[in-house]
């Protein structure tokens, strides 16, 4: 058992602390009580409660980032949950500039989301318990954002699915939401089989869950080689569960079954950065063996492309954007994988801001024209809603990796670094997923809002209410900005600052050297490039779909077809899965019930068939007749007295 | 004239030969009873028995034993067999087949019991404690001394016991009354 | 003298044989009395043993004799009253054959 003899100092937390959990906790339950009865009015204390939370996030995560919590952050343990014999799990919070970084997107989207869905859940029955699923999020995610326990991190980790079960399948009276919520969790609980069996390969190395003790044990070498890869890449099974990485992705884009705000919130912004959470907090466990980071970086990018090829054919506009948070999510592993743990933060900051913005976005185009959701049946758009429109733009724009925009900031980060040390591979995919990336989101923007409209009814487009737009107003701001806000200069600018101290360890233990930023040198080259690709794409993107359907893109799809048939069925991943698991499965249950009818059973009923017949046969020696009974007694008789008579003599 | 000593070409004593006769009626008699057709012949058979048992225990000295033997066993409990066997005649019991079915076993076990009996004897050395030589009559004294002496309390529960089997015997042997349609035991 | 009725031995196989015959007869027999007349010839081979071995051994003087008329008295009380038994379950079953005798088999 290592225990941590080197702490850094630190700190306290305020006092109020415990809110950020207990305020959404409370609202939840205050909802789920009484929501009922409030009808249109039960939105009021949930969002109350998250704009308070956000409120006291802001107020810690603002010093954490620029360093005003000190270098090793600040914690508040609360209680022991269990202790057993040896082994002893505590509850405590804990603030560091990499909790900062999270809290700032988890309560600042979450908040948005909160007042966005008072419009678009307006005409909805079950208005009070959507409000209340959310809250519950809202605590999930706090809480695993903020323990420093890796158990409660787990706890919190299935508490999140469970919210994300509950919120996907919110219409369950249909099908497909429930399905796809069954969907999600099944999924997600395989990849948490992994990251179980990693919380325990850990408490058997350390004795211990505290992320402290364990992060000082690593660094201290108590972890390394086989055992290391094996632990990493067993915790890494559960990030890829939960942040939807090839081959667990196949939850995602089903989950757009769930109402807007939900996607908005939990498979943008939110829940599946929880996998990227995970991996950056364990960065010196991950840095301890280069072979899981290989892999981890070879699953990301590979999971980028992979989803970008399918986002190219896709019609329904949530779908679009769920590959499109797949394929960045992928980006933020890749750099996780290749130790540009910075940029991969700076990534999620980016990404939970315009990707907010895009899915709220198309939740309002999807209100706009009453539900409907293929991009085939929208089109001349733009005059109708103009506040969408722009904002829409506004994401785009940043998710295409444009300067000045913040999607170029961080996306440049992860490529340059990837290059920097070394992973050509990841820079070169990396770089066609760029262009890949900026194209189909051009290409959604076009279908959806330029060209000749294909809208059923147009004179009943409309603009949304103000509790919709604003949100979208107050996200495009970020989006625009944060780029530059967090990350300029480059190499020296307030992320980097704030996050450095938290990965410093693990890129020590990496031998990755900080060089200075030279704009002149390889990283002007490098943004170059990437500002190159990106603009190829968004020029392919645009000029393409500006105008209607046209001959280029048919002929072109036509010669191509089985790449867009194949595209089309998301590469027939699911189709595999189905295959190999419900009608094989099924093949092998089958058989296994065959095996317990038959021989199990078979022994069972077989054993109580002999008893019972052998009974019937030993009652024929009951004749009811004493002269049978004596003539036992004779023959018993003689053999006692053969026996007497042989033994004695 | 006196009788010789040694009775002429067979070679055996007085004793010997009486012992032989008796032993053979036994033995044919026992046989009698058991392989019997009519249950009549088999009461009859039993009586024979049981008088010439009666003189082989006049051989054995045991004269008041031989005495008792015929005047109970002769006189009281064959006869009570023979009334027994009157009044349990029984119309529809077949004639034919006298004996169970399980016969054969029967047999092999008797057959057993005999030779494990033989066995028995033939091992054991009875040299030290017996002395051989025709018994003497022993008289009623010793026998009184022991009926009245070590075997007293036996003496009681047997005459005990015989009340008991004589109100017993009665008891089951009672004709239900008229007016008693099935009795009911408390 | 006497080669065979001066030893023990001969009175003792009888005494066996006059058992196994009993014995025989008591298993193999249909009627009920029958059974009971088998049971005497045991009782009897029995009696004749105790007799030889009273006579023949000296410490046993008299005992084999006393012991014999216990038997006899003891052998006239079962008599009795397994005869009324025979008596009491004719008058029920109106047989005296014990193979019918059977409302206690399985």
């Amino acid at each position: 058992m290592i225990t941590a003899e080197t702490l850094v100092e630190v700190g306290t937390l305020p006092s109020y602390a415990p809110l950020l959990l207990l305020l959404p906790l409370a609202g939840f339950a205050f909802t789920a009580a009484v929501g009922r009865r409030l009808g249109k009015l039960a939105h009021l204390v949930p969002l109350a409660a998250i704009v308070a939370t956000w409120a006291m996030a802001m107020s810690l995560a603002i010093p954490a980032l620029t360093g005003g919590l000190g270098e090793a952050g600040a914690s508040m343990p609360l209680f022991t949950w269990i202790a057993s014999g040896d082994l002893s799990f505590g509850l405590g919070l804990h603030v560091d500039a990499l909790t900062g970084a999270l809290l700032l997107v988890v309560t600042t989207v979450g908040a948005l989301v909160h007042l966005y869905s008072v419009g678009y859940m307006s005409h909805d029955d079950s208005y009070w318990r959507f409000f209340a699923y959310l809250n519950l999020f809202m605590f999930s995610m706090l809480l695993l954002v903020l323990a420093d326990n890796l158990l409660v991190v787990f706890a919190a980790w299935e508490l999140v699915g469970l919210s994300s079960y509950l919120l996907i399948g919110f219409w369950y009276t249909k099908t497909a939401p429930g399905l796809a919520a069954k969907k999600a969790f099944i999924t997600n609980r395989v990849g948490d089989v992994g990251f179980a069996l990693g919380l325990m390969g850990l408490v058997v190395v350390f004795g211990s869950l505290d992320i402290h003790t364990v992060l000082a044990g690593v660094e201290a070498g108590a972890l390394a080689g086989p055992a290391a890869t094996v632990i990493a890449l067993l915790i890494f099974c559960g990030a890829v569960g939960k942040s939807a990485q090839f081959p667990l992705h196949v939850w995602l884009p089903d989950a757009m079954e769930g109402p807007t705000p939900v996607s908005a919130l939990i498979h943008a912004a939110t829940m599946v950065n929880a996998g990227v959470y995970l991996v950056a907090r364990m960065s010196p466990l991950f840095a301890a063996s280069h072979d899981a980071m290989l892999i981890v970086a070879a699953i990301g990018i590979f999971t980028a492309i992979f989803a970008a090829s399918i986002a190219f054919t896709q019609t329904d506009i949530k779908r679009v954007l769920a590959f499109s948070t797949l394929s960045q999510l992928g980006y933020m592993f890749a750099a996780l994988g290749v130790g540009a743990w910075i940029p991969a933060i700076f990534h999620l900051i980016t990404h939970g801001f315009f990707k907010g913005l895009l899915f709220l976005g198309s939740g309002s185009v999807i209100h706009a024209v009453d539900g409907e959701q293929e991009m085939t049946k929208m089109g001349g758009l733009w005059r109708k809603i103009p506040i969408t429109y722009a904002t829409m733009l506004i994401g785009t724009v940043a998710i295409a990796g444009l300067p000045p925009l913040a999607g170029f900031w961080s996306k440049d980060e992860i490529l340059g670094e990837a290059f920097k040390f070394g992973f050509t591979w990841v820079w070169l995919v990396g770089m066609v997923v760029a262009g890949m990336t900026a194209f189909y989101m051009f290409r959604l923007m076009g279908l959806t809002f330029w060209g000749k409209s294909r809208v059923h009814d147009e004179s009943h487009v409309h603009e949304s209410p103000w509790t919709m737009t604003v949100p979208l107003i107050i996200l495009a701001v970020p989006s625009i900005a944060i780029g530059a806000a967090l990350g300029f200069p480059f190499a020296n600018g307030v992320l980097v600052n704030g996050l450095e101290p938290i990965f410093h360890s693990a890129s020590t233990m990496l031998e990755h050297e900080h060089e200075a930023w030279t704009l002149f040198g390889i990283d002007g080259l490098l943004m170059l490039a990437s500002v190159t690709v990106a603009s190829v794409g968004t020029v392919i993107g645009v000029r393409l779909f500006r105008s209607d359907s046209n001959e280029f893109l048919s002929s072109v799809t036509k010669r191509l077809q089985p790449l867009y048939d194949g595209s089309r069925n998301r590469w027939y991943f699911d189709d595999l899965n189905d295959l190999v698991f419900v009608r094989f499965g099924r093949k092998v249950a089958d058989a296994l019930w065959w095996f317990d009818r038959r021989v199990v059973d078979g022994t069972v009923n077989g054993v109580a068939t002999l008893t019972s017949s052998g009974g019937r046969g030993l009652r024929q020696i009951q004749t009811g007749r004493v002269q049978n009974y004596a003539l036992g007694i004779a023959f018993g008789l003689a053999a006692i007295a053969a026996a007497y008579l042989v033994i004695a003599g | 004239m006196p009788l010789p000593d040694v009775i002429p070409f067979i070679g055996l004593g007085w004793s010997d030969v009486l012992f032989l006769l008796l032993g053979g009626v036994v033995l044919a008699a026992a046989f009698g009873v058991v392989f019997g057709r009519d249950i009549i012949k088999s009461g009859l058979f039993l009586i024979l028995t049981l008088g010439a048992l009666a003189g082989i225990y006049v051989m054995l000295g045991a004269a008041i034993v031989a005495g008792a033997q015929v005047l109970v066993y002769i006189g009281a409990i064959s006869v009570l067999i023979l009334f027994a066997i009157m009044l349990t005649q029984s119309k529809v019991a077949p004639v034919k087949l006298a004996f169970q079915t399980q016969v054969a076993p029967a047999a092999l076990a008797a057959v057993l019991l005999a030779v494990l009996f033989g066995l028995a004897f033939g091992s054991t050395d009875w040299k030290s404690t017996v002395f051989t030589d025709t018994p003497a009559a022993t008289g009623t004294a010793p026998v009184a001394a022991a009926l009245f002496g070590p075997y007293l309390l036996a003496f009681e529960i047997a005459s005990v016991l015989i009340l008991a089997a004589v109100i017993g015997g009665l008891y089951l042997a009672m004709e239900p009354k008229a007016d008693d349609v099935g009795e009911e035991l408390p | 003298m006497s080669q065979i009725a001066g030893h023990l031995e001969p009175y003792l196989v009888l005494s066996g044989m006059l058992f196994a015959i009993g014995s025989f007869g008591f298993l193999a027999r249909r009627n009920a009395i029958s059974m009971l007349m088998s049971i005497e010839l045991m009782l009897n081979a029995v009696n004749l043993a105790a007799l030889a071995l009273g006579a023949f051994i000296p410490s046993l003087a008299g005992q084999g004799a006393a012991f014999a008329l216990l038997i006899i008295a003891v052998a006239a009380a079962e008599a009795t009253v397994g005869l009324a038994i025979v008596i009491a379950i004719f008058r029920n079953r109106k047989t005296p054959l014990v193979d019918e005798y059977d409302t206690m088999r399985q």
